[in-house]
């Protein structure tokens, strides 16, 4: 119990697949300019990573070594294929704006990367929370990214007018940087920043220290 | 892991087992959500039709809403509705004249022709033979008309529609349902207050040209043939200028519209 | 010695397990701003003459006072000029309050006190809060991170606020300046440790946030109503000839009587600010030299290619010299001795990247009339690269002469 506690909440802050480990950036850039659609988004691939986790965790004892990777990525690829269909059916006007990203699911590292180092190893049930967990690690950073750009930069949360724009007669000059997707990594950024001052024990090691040259003399 | 999962045997079994589990969920999935999806296609073009024009009533079923319109297929070079022998051809080409994909048409060759130099300030390249227009009828007259209109503004090609009154002369909306424009600069041809402007503008001028203009900076007060140009988006301005002339125009609608402006419906 | 034995008497406080501790670099700031620093160096040294960086940033500071006056009276001329023609009318509010109080309410734009006025008016406060802002970013970083506060801020400020507008608001100036200060140089450690030019990181957040107030017709003249395109904006629509039938000479584009950012407009005064910093080997010759020769070769280059709808290919070099932001770039940008190329050779590849890419930019994309402050951004990021290979050749060079 206890572990599946911990592989749902660690991934949360302390091993935060985006903030610590820097994957799967591509879509955190693409998909958060509005709020909702990042819902969606992160929806798809937390069940993506929950799943692709149970399907290979199931198998995991009969699966070749040599074409392992091979595996893994056809399971991960037909639910991949799976989620797009359901998104085309379900949700038809989000799954245009997520356009290619959910499709480019298949390739985000954080599902590789937990099929080849949990799935591969443990249980399908704690994998599957360890996919979950992951899931709503990437979700997190995410979520963060489009409520700042979609605040900022369009005025609105989830389509609905909180900040009225002043092209539209209200008084918030919308922050056009916040649109386009460089500040994506402003934002990424700005959130490992906090994210380490909180916990120190993320901060790499310096690789070099510049000695200091100048010595302060005291005197005129 | 046991040694043995590497002999070739078991690759092959392993392999060949997973292919068809995956394909089986994939194909099923595929299959059974089909009908869904093109539903949703339909729905959606339906509703940038209405949204285009102004018409769009949230909480109506788009499908109601539609009902009062009438689609139909323009033979662009003549300048009138398609005949029952060229909706065939666009069968005959593998399109649906009901449900007219436009873009599809434009790049395949037997459905469109290319425009050079002169021909296409819109930069579209490619011109179709057939184009849908969306009217709304009452009584024998048409009460309004919705053209389909694209061109090329600064970074990518913008897709709308423009509606006008049964006059065939003066605009009741316009509006874009895909582009890529700079935001906060170009990005603010979908700006609800821009888009207002282009209300009650008139298309031609008296002698029949066509007179509607997107200008640099304010347009003149009372000119009901300019449209104030997006502050700091000179090339997206000049595009939309460019792309609603054109398809009004000889090439495209141009030829339509006069006709039915003289006899009606 | 007065001020110095007061200095002295304070110092106990501020070192460490003073009272005031924590405020240690405010002091030092003072301190070394008014007296040479009393640090010496204790590895290799390697004593050139008796100037050090903080006078280096005061020379250059003073260096952009022809382009600051200069500008502050062509503000005010343009606004004048426009108010007086009818064209546009002063804008309302605290500003004009300001000018009316100092006796330029007339908006003659023949007298030399009332365009002064409007122009000082305009640009006072954009560098007031440029200052006050970027300042207590600065101090703030010092006091948390324990270092002293670095004059180049007085340099970072002046070249910010006189790149821009002069209608530009003022919480837009403080957001960027906060930008260009925490982002493009806090972050990596302060000064010294940045790879971009902090001034414009700034520029380039506002220009990308708020294109609306950074670029287009209606920003460079402060009269209401009123929209003047920059000479480079006319370029781009009609080349030269556009710009020389607006009324633009050459020589006005070279003097600055031209609308444009507040510091960018004349060239000469830039000049001669730019000419103290060459002399007194300030800003790197290699450097400027390496942005003239990669513009003047681009610039003919593309006049020998030639286009039939693009005016600007046909644009000669001598006015890509005198329009936009190219010789404040040039001089006071480029040169920035942290984010540009330090080996000799890496600098006359730094600078020619730049003027190379001005061009690109101002003449081949159709969005962005002018260059200068992105290309120099994007030589800031390779200027290490530039430097990497730079020493690698002369590794190579000596490794061969040895075997």
């Amino acid at each position: 119990m206890s572990q599946i506690k911990s592989v749902l909440t660690e991934p949360l802050f302390s091993k935060n697949p985006i903030a610590v480990q820097i994957l799967g950036i591509c879509s955190a850039l693409a998909v958060t300019t509005s709020l909702q659609v990042t819902l969606v988004m992160c929806l798809a691939l937390t069940s993506v990573t929950a799943f692709s986790n149970v399907g290979i965790a199931l198998i995991r004892n009969h699966i070749p070594n040599n074409i392992r990777i091979i595996v893994q990525m056809t399971i991960i690829a037909s639910l991949v294929i799976v989620v797009d269909q359901l998104l085309k059916a379900f949700a038809y006007e989000i799954s245009k704006q997520l356009s290619v990203f959910v499709g480019l699911i298949i390739t985000n590292c954080i599902v590789m990367g937990r099929a080849e180092a949990f799935a591969m190893k443990n249980g399908p049930v704690l994998s599957f929370f360890d996919g979950i967990g992951n899931g709503l690690g990437y979700s997190v950073v995410l979520i963060t990214v489009a409520v700042v750009r979609e605040l900022f930069g369009a005025g609105k949360l989830m389509g609905v007018e909180i900040l009225p724009l002043v092209t539209e007669g209200g008084w918030y000059q919308s922050n056009g940087l916040l649109l386009l997707p460089p500040s994506a990594f402003f934002i990424i950024g700005g959130f490992i920043w906090v994210l380490r001052t909180w916990k120190k024990d993320q901060v790499e090691k310096a690789e070099f220290k510049i000695l200091p040259n100048t010595e302060h003399s005291g005197g005129h | 892991m046991s040694a043995n999962n590497d002999s070739i045997q078991k690759t092959l079994t392993v392999a060949v087992l997973l292919c068809l589990v995956c394909a089986i969920i994939v194909a099923g999935a595929a299959v059974s959500l089909k009908p869904m999806q093109i539903a949703n296609k339909a729905e959606d073009k339906k509703k940038n039709v209405l949204a285009a024009a102004g018409m769009l009533e949230p909480g109506v079923s788009v499908e109601d809403q539609f009902k009062k319109i009438t689609t139909r297929i323009v033979n662009l070079e003549e300048g009138r509705f398609a005949t029952d022998a060229e909706l065939q051809e666009i069968r005959a080409a593998g399109l649906d004249p009901d449900n007219y994909d436009q873009r599809k048409a434009s790049s395949m060759p037997e459905l469109s022709k290319a425009l050079s130099g002169d021909e296409d300030p819109a930069s579209i390249k490619r011109l179709e033979k057939y184009a849908a227009v969306y009217m709304i009828q009452s009584e024998g007259e048409i009460e309004k008309i919705i053209l389909p209109i694209h061109g090329y503004g600064l970074w990518s090609t913008l897709y709308g529609f423009v509606a006008l009154k049964g006059d065939m002369d003066t605009i009741v909306g316009l509006g874009f349902y895909s582009h890529a424009e700079t935001p906060g600069l170009g990005g603010e041809v979908d700006n609800p207050k821009w888009k207002s402007i282009w209300e009650g503008k008139e298309v031609f001028d008296d002698s029949g040209d066509v007179a509607i203009k997107v200008v640099k900076g304010p347009a003149e007060q009372g000119n009901p043939y300019q449209v104030d140009g997006l502050s700091g988006a000179t090339l997206t301005s000049r595009g939309v200028s460019e792309l609603v002339r054109f398809w009004v125009g000889d090439r495209a609608f141009g030829g339509l519209l006069t006709k039915l402006k003289e006899q009606g419906a | 010695m007065g001020l110095r034995s007061i200095l002295d008497n304070l110092e106990p406080h501020f070192v460490k397990g003073g009272k005031f501790e924590k405020m240690y670099p405010l002091y030092e700031a003072i301190d070394t701003g008014l007296y040479s620093p009393p640090s010496v160096t204790n590895n290799t040294a390697h004593v050139r003459d008796g100037i050090d960086l903080k006078r280096i940033m005061i020379t250059v500071w003073m260096c952009t006072f022809p382009a600051m006056f200069f500008g502050m009276y062509n503000i005010g001329l343009q606004a004048n000029d426009a108010i007086a023609a009818g064209a546009g009318t002063a804008l309302e509010g605290w500003r004009e309050m300001l000018i009316a109080m100092l006796g330029g309410s007339a908006h003659d734009p023949s007298s030399l006190w009332d365009n002064m006025v409007f122009g000082a008016a305009y640009f006072l406060p954009v560098y007031a809060t440029t200052f006050i802002v970027g300042g207590f970013w600065e101090v703030l970083f010092a006091t948390v991170r324990k270092h002293e506060v670095n004059e180049g801020f007085f340099v970072t400020s002046v070249l910010f606020a006189l790149t821009l507008p002069p209608t530009i608001p003022l919480w837009q100036v403080a957001l960027g300046i906060t930008f260009g200060v925490v982002i493009g140089k806090e972050i990596f450690g302060g000064t010294g440790k940045n790879f971009l030019n902090p001034a414009l990181t700034g520029r380039a957040f506002l220009f990308f946030a708020y294109p609306a107030n950074m670029s287009g017709n209606a920003v460079w003249t402060a009269a209401d109503g009123y929209t003047g395109a920059t000479a480079l904006g006319l370029a781009a629509e009609g080349g030269v000839e556009k710009v020389v039938d607006s009324g633009i000479t050459w020589m006005d584009a070279f003097l600055g009587f031209v609308p444009g950012s507040m510091g960018e407009v004349s060239t000469l005064a830039i000049m001669i600010g730019g000419a103290v910093l060459l002399v007194m080997n300030i800003a790197a010759w290699r450097i400027v030299a390496g942005v003239m020769i990669g513009m003047v070769g681009m610039t003919l280059l593309l006049n020998a290619i030639g286009s039939d709808t693009n005016p600007l290919f046909d644009m000669p070099w001598y006015w890509h010299l005198v329009v936009g932001g190219f010789a404040f770039g040039m001089f006071f940008m480029a040169t920035d001795p942290v984010s540009a190329s330090m080996t000799h050779k890496g600098k006359w590849f730094f600078g020619a990247l730049i003027g190379v890419m001005v061009i690109m930019i101002r003449v081949i994309n159709p969005a962005y009339p002018e260059g200068m402050m992105l290309a120099i951004l994007f030589a800031n990021l390779f200027s290490p690269l530039i430097d990497h290979f730079v020493v690698q050749a002369n590794v190579k060079r000596r490794v061969a002469r040895v075997s």
